[in-house]
């Protein structure tokens, strides 16, 4: 009796994602991001000293900044720890007779739906608190944000798959390392490194550097890719705008980012296939 | 059926496994035996399709198929030799996801747990397993598909004695169904309970592949009685050394190396001595000795 190899695959995605559900790391996660989220949402009622709450667009204007910065440090750290498991685990999870891809996709699969459900969380009470409070307005914004949040979960997933792909045992804790760096560089270095760098350049290669600082890192392109969607190009950073002035609207930046963060989802998992297919483990 | 053909493993410029040729048939069970090291994991992770070889194969079944393809695998189950499992999981969860990955039928899960030992702890969770019931669950992951080769890294590590009784009797029901299992293990009493076959490697080389019957007598050959007695007469000493001529007197110990029939010899003879026997102590040789004369081609 065999079983199908898209059955293999949703398999192991819901052991991954049954074992997510019952980490203490997810519920973690889920419990902050949902009172920070709740804390966005409310802080436009402290700020006026308590007459009001913000509306979705504000909210979500908000919201960008905490998903830029917390959404990829849980996707990367989560997905190293459960895509380098310990050499006991993977030894008999790998002599399976499964192909070592769908393993892969299939736990990747599993941490997404984790992820995406611990991102729920925070974002149905904050959505639900803007609803109650300011009504429907900017609601299209803010799910597009939700989306943009799914998404650049999905990107530093790939980019864990790939740092973990064959980390088993020992090189786990090695793998984590890099997952942090990742992490630096990505959310916090590149911006500020083509910035300073831009400043020195004359204007053209200026803004052909801070263009590529955004397409080039997931994590500009998705706080472009939102604050698009949300209308918010008042708190562009300087490669956002290089971007607009570029495309000359914002349809075409839109395609631009969104094609950025498709290949930062794909390209990380073929390569991590790929790097798996090929380790001793 | 598993056949290693010429394997070779390189770890950068270590040779793990230096051109192993073997072949292990339907039916029988052979110990993979060797030192720490001396690449008896190595060629059985070669085996589950785990690590890619540097050079040859691993083929599994009849036709042959190489390990590192999934559809060669569904013949095989492996054990790694520290098994360990997601710890927020029971051990039915864990049992029930390997089943449902293998396509068995959903009442093995019951017999597995069963045949481990483990039916009282199966709703727990894994975190809270010891060692030994651990291993315990890897062998009733191991049982569950029912493949025609299964492979065993060290499979008694840490296992108690009921634990012993399920991996013995999963072994001996595979021979009966015309199973292969393939082993490792540093503990004698497995080998000599199991093994049809003893493949014995020293630093990634075959240096013997024997009967279990072959290595007893070996290892029997390299055994040493030693016997207590107040004081050995020159004239005993001599008649003693005529059978075995090894046989040397120190501190009130009269030791006689050599083989099961040398030392019966040596015992009559100091018997009919007259001498009187306060004490009498036989062991069989020690495998790693036999491991290292093994390797620098010692009969």
């Amino acid at each position: 009796m065999s079983t199908p190899r898209t059955s293999l695959v949703l398999l192991v995605a819901r052991q991954e994602l049954l074992l997510a559900a019952r980490s203490r790391w997810t519920q973690i996660f889920a419990a902050v991001f949902a009172v920070l989220a709740l804390g966005v949402s409310a802080s436009g009622y402290i700020l006026s000293g308590g007459h009001g709450f913000q509306d979705f667009a504000r909210t979500s204007a908000s919201l960008v900044q905490l998903v830029t910065l917390v959404v990829p440090l849980a996707a990367l750290l989560m997905g190293v720890m459960a895509l380098a498991p310990e050499r006991g685990t993977a030894e008999l999870l790998f002599s399976q007779p499964i192909a070592r891809r769908q393993i892969l996709v299939g736990k990747l699969l599993g941490l997404l739906a984790a992820l995406a459900a611990a991102e729920a969380v925070g974002f149905g009470l904050a959505g639900l608190v803007v609803f109650q409070n300011t009504g429907e307005d900017g609601a299209v914004g803010y799910a597009l944000l939700v989306l943009g949040s799914l998404l650049l979960t999905a990107v530093f997933l790939s980019l864990a798959a790939l740092i973990a792909a064959g980390a088993v045992g020992r090189k786990r804790a090695r793998a984590l390392a890099v997952a942090l760096v990742v992490w630096f560089v990505a959310v916090l270095l590149i911006d500020l490194v083509a910035l300073g760098v831009a400043s020195l350049l004359p204007s053209t290669a200026a803004s052909r550097l801070l263009i590529l600082s955004v397409l080039l890192n997931p994590a500009s392109a998705m706080r472009t890719g939102s604050l698009l969607a949300i209308e918010g190009t008042a708190a562009f950073g300087s490669g956002s705008l290089a971007l607009l002035r570029f495309t000359r609207g914002t349809g075409g930046a839109a395609v631009l980012v969104t094609f950025s963060l498709v290949a930062w989802t794909v390209l990380p998992t073929l390569a991590a296939i790929r790097r798996l297919s090929r380790a001793d483990l | 059926m598993i056949r290693f053909d010429a394997l070779r493993k390189t770890f950068g410029s270590h040779q793990a496994v230096q051109s192993l040729s073997l072949m292990v048939c339907a039916g029988e069970v052979v110990a993979l035996l060797g030192p720490n090291g001396s690449g008896k994991s190595t060629s059985l992770k070669a085996a589950a399709g785990l690590l890619r070889p540097s050079s040859g194969q691993v083929l599994i079944g009849e036709p042959g198929l190489s390990a590192m393809l999934p559809l060669a695998r569904r013949g095989l189950s492996f054990l790694p030799q520290k098994v360990s499992f997601p710890d927020l999981l029971t051990g039915r969860e864990v049992v029930e996801f390997y089943r449902r990955l293998r396509g068995v039928d959903p009442a093995r899960t019951d017999q597995v747990l069963q045949v481990a030992a483990l039916n009282g702890a199966a709703g727990r969770q894994v975190g809270t397993y010891s060692g030994g019931m651990t291993q315990r669950l890897g062998l009733a992951v191991a049982a569950l598909p029912g493949a025609p080769v299964l492979l065993l890294d060290e499979p008694t590590s840490s296992l108690d004695a009921d634990g012993l009784c399920a991996f013995y009797g999963l072994v001996e029901q595979r021979r009966q169904h015309g199973q292969t299992v393939l082993f490792t293990s540093h503990q004698w009493g497995d080998v000599e309970r199991l093994a049809d076959r003893v493949a014995v490697l020293v630093e990634g080389r075959l240096v013997a592949d024997l009967t279990q019957r072959e290595l007893s007598d070996r290892l029997a050959a390299r055994g040493v009685m030693r016997l207590r007695i107040d004081a050995c007469p020159a004239e005993l000493l001599v008649r003693v050394q005529r059978v075995a001529p090894g046989a040397r007197w120190a501190l009130s110990q009269l030791s006689i190396p050599g083989s099961a029939e040398v030392r019966a010899a040596a015992l009559e003879a100091v018997r009919s001595g007259g001498v009187e026997i306060r004490g009498i102590a036989s062991d069989d040789g020690r495998l790693d000795l036999l491991y290292r004369d093994l390797a620098q081609g010692a009969p």
